[in-house]
C-alpha cells in the first residue's frame, strides 16, 4: 500500500517536473562551431611556439657552441689522439642534440 | 540509443570528429539545457553554461568510459560547470562587495523579476542546491539512482535518502497530494 502510494506520488512528481523539449535553434551549430575554432588556435599555437622559440634561442645556441667548439680546440691533440678528425664538429653535435630534443618534445605537445 | 551514443563518442574521440559530436549535442542539448535552467532559474546563464557544458564534454570526452548512460555522464559535467560558475560568481560578488559595490549582488537572484513563476519553481525554492540536482536528475531527466550517484559523486544511500528529504519538504509544504495535474 505504502509503495503504491510512493509511486503514484512519484508519477506526480515526474509530471511536475517534466518540461518540454526544447527545439536546438542552432545551439549545436554554435558549440560545434566554438570547438573548431579552438581546436585551430591550439594546432596552431604549439607549433607557431615551437617556431618562435626555435628563432629566439638560435642565436645563443650557435654562439654557446661555437664557444664550446673553440673551448675543444684548446686541448692538446695529443690527448684527443688521431681519432678526433672522425668524430663530428662539436658544434654540429650540439646543434643535432638541441634540435632532437625540440623535436621530440614538439612531437609530444602535438600527440597530446 | 546507448550504443548510438557509444558510437558516436567513438568516433569524435578517435578522430577528433566535430561532426559526431555535434550529432550528440543535437540529441542531448534539451536535457542539459533543462536541467541547468531549473538549476540555475536564470535561461539565458543556463544556455551558457550548456555551452561551456559541451566544451568541457568535448575535451573530457576521452573520459567517458561506456559504462554508464551518456547523459548520465554528460549531466556530471554540467552539473560540475554549474558548481564552477557558481563559486566563480560567488567569488566575484566578495570582490565586488569589498569595492562597495553590495547593491549589485541583488541583480543575481535565481528567479529573474521579468520571468514568469511557476509552480516547479516554488517547489524547487524549497530544496537545497544537492537536493534540487539530486531531484531534477531523478524527475526531470529520468536517471536511476546508481546514474545519480555517479554523475554527483555520491553513494547510492545517499541519493535515495536526498530524494526521500526533498520529497518530504515538497510534501509537507505543498501538499502535493491534492495537485490536479493533467
Amino acid at each position: 500500500m505504502a509503495e503504491k502510494i510512493k509511486d503514484a506520488e512519484d508519477r506526480l512528481l515526474e509530471s511536475l517536473f517534466e518540461s518540454p523539449s526544447l527545439a536546438d535553434d542552432g545551439f549545436s551549430t554554435g558549440v560545434v562551431r566554438k570547438i573548431k575554432r579552438q581546436l585551430w588556435i591550439r594546432r596552431l599555437t604549439l607549433p607557431l611556439a615551437a617556431m618562435i622559440g626555435g628563432v629566439v634561442a638560435f642565436k645563443p645556441l650557435t654562439s654557446l657552441a661555437t664557444a664550446i667548439s673553440s673551448f675543444s680546440s684548446l686541448i692538446p691533440q695529443d690527448l684527443i689522439g688521431g681519432a678526433v678528425s672522425s668524430i663530428p664538429q662539436f658544434q654540429t653535435i650540439v646543434l643535432g642534440a638541441v634540435l632532437l630534443v625540440v623535436g621530440l618534445v614538439s612531437v609530444r605537445m602535438l600527440e597530446h | 540509443m546507448t550504443s548510438e551514443d557509444r558510437d558516436l563518442v567513438a568516433r569524435a574521440v578517435s578522430g577528433q570528429d566535430t561532426a559526431a559530436f555535434g550529432e550528440l549535442i543535437r540529441r542531448h542539448q534539451s536535457h542539459v539545457r533543462n536541467f541547468l535552467r531549473k538549476l540555475a532559474g536564470d535561461y539565458t546563464l543556463a544556455d551558457d553554461l550548456a555551452q561551456d557544458c559541451f566544451m568541457h564534454a568535448w575535451d573530457k570526452l576521452q573520459t567517458y568510459s561506456g559504462r554508464g548512460s551518456f547523459i548520465g555522464w554528460l549531466l556530471k559535467v554540467a552539473y560540475t560547470t554549474f558548481l564552477q560558475s557558481k563559486r566563480k560568481s560567488k567569488r566575484y560578488a566578495e570582490i565586488l562587495e569589498s569595492a562597495g559595490h553590495a547593491a549589485d549582488q541583488e541583480s543575481r537572484n535565481i528567479v529573474e523579476p521579468n520571468e514568469e513563476v511557476t509552480d516547479l519553481d516554488k517547489y524547487l525554492a524549497v530544496l537545497t542546491e544537492e537536493e534540487r540536482a539530486i531531484m531534477v536528475m531523478s524527475y526531470a531527466c529520468g536517471l536511476s539512482h546508481r546514474e545519480i550517484g555517479d554523475a554527483t559523486d555520491m553513494p547510492v544511500g545517499t541519493v535515495k535518502s536526498v530524494i526521500f528529504r526533498g520529497k518530504e519538504k515538497i510534501r509537507n509544504r505543498f501538499e502535493i497530494k491534492d495537485h490536479k495535474h493533467g
